[in-house]
């Protein structure tokens, strides 16, 4: 009965890894250039989630698989004096959705506070059954 | 064995086997929770309903067998993946409200049979003392 607790961890973990990606796509939303100083912008970034924890993926819970690269075309701006800008004035920026990144922003707090709830319901019901012995 | 046919009796047994099915299905419905957001994550679930028909079955059984006869160390709730909610596009049948709902209703479920149980203990305990404590 305590590995629910393990479990419940393993879906917080899950959903903060997937809020600090959500955070990284929102601060780089206008990023044109990448960390070499290229004009390649910001690619928007996922988690897939798979069933099973980190580290043993028999036991039951959740697990980040994988963090993608969004393969979706860049956003061009016309912006005929941007130092990025191309021969017709346009410049790419990330392929990121503000209010997408929020919703998901929101969606992924949501997960995690249902998480904490269910652990809290689980530390009860073990203390109740714990009070048994004692 | 005196021991083992004084907690066999009554509806000690039935608690006991409640109280390893609310742990489980707690068990389940915390995996279904941690796995909301999981493509193509089936929810899982055990039914109360059959459980306690089962549970219903054996004290009728019960009745008629002869004394420590009948047990109900077999009966368990049996895993499902029960077709509710609409199925999103990732392949997830979640429901965020049926799985917080279940789970009230079972922690409380296990908490009524905790405290059964510890009424029965002390009861037994009072019995074997021979005085009210």
């Amino acid at each position: 009965m305590f590995d629910v607790l393990d479990m419940g961890a393993s879906g917080l973990q899950a959903q903060r890894t997937r809020m600090d990606t959500i955070a990284g796509n929102i601060v780089n939303a206008n990023t044109t250039r990448n960390a070499q100083g290229q004009p390649i912008p910001y690619r928007r970034r996922f988690v897939l989630f798979a069933p099973g924890q980190a580290g043993s993926p028999d036991k039951p819970g959740v697990r980040v698989q994988e963090i993608k690269l969004d393969q979706s075309p860049f956003q061009k701006r016309h912006e005929p004096g941007h130092p990025d800008a191309d021969a017709d004035g346009y410049v790419k920026y990330p392929n990121i959705d503000l209010a997408m990144e929020y919703v998901n922003a929101l969606e992924a707090s949501r997960a995690y506070e249902a998480n904490v709830t269910m652990m809290e319901v689980s530390k009860q019901m073990l203390s109740a059954s714990l009070r048994l012995i004692a | 064995m005196f021991i083992e046919r004084l907690l066999n009796q009554g509806n000690a047994p039935l608690l006991e086997r409640t109280l390893e099915f609310t742990a489980a299905r707690h068990k389940l419905i915390a995996e279904n929770v941690v796995n909301v957001d999981t493509p193509g994550y089936q929810q899982k679930d055990m039914s109360l309903e059959k459980f306690q028909a089962m549970l219903r079955n054996r004290v009728e059984a019960r009745r008629n067998a002869a004394p420590g006869a009948a047990s109900f160390a077999d009966i368990d709730g049996e895993l499902e993946n029960p077709e509710r909610g609409i199925l999103f596009h990732d392949g997830n049948n979640r429901s965020m409200e049926q799985l917080m709902s279940d789970q009230a209703k079972n922690a409380l479920l296990h908490n009524m049979v905790v405290e059964l149980l510890k009424k029965q203990y002390s009861a037994m305990e009072n019995a074997l003392r021979e005085r009210v404590t």
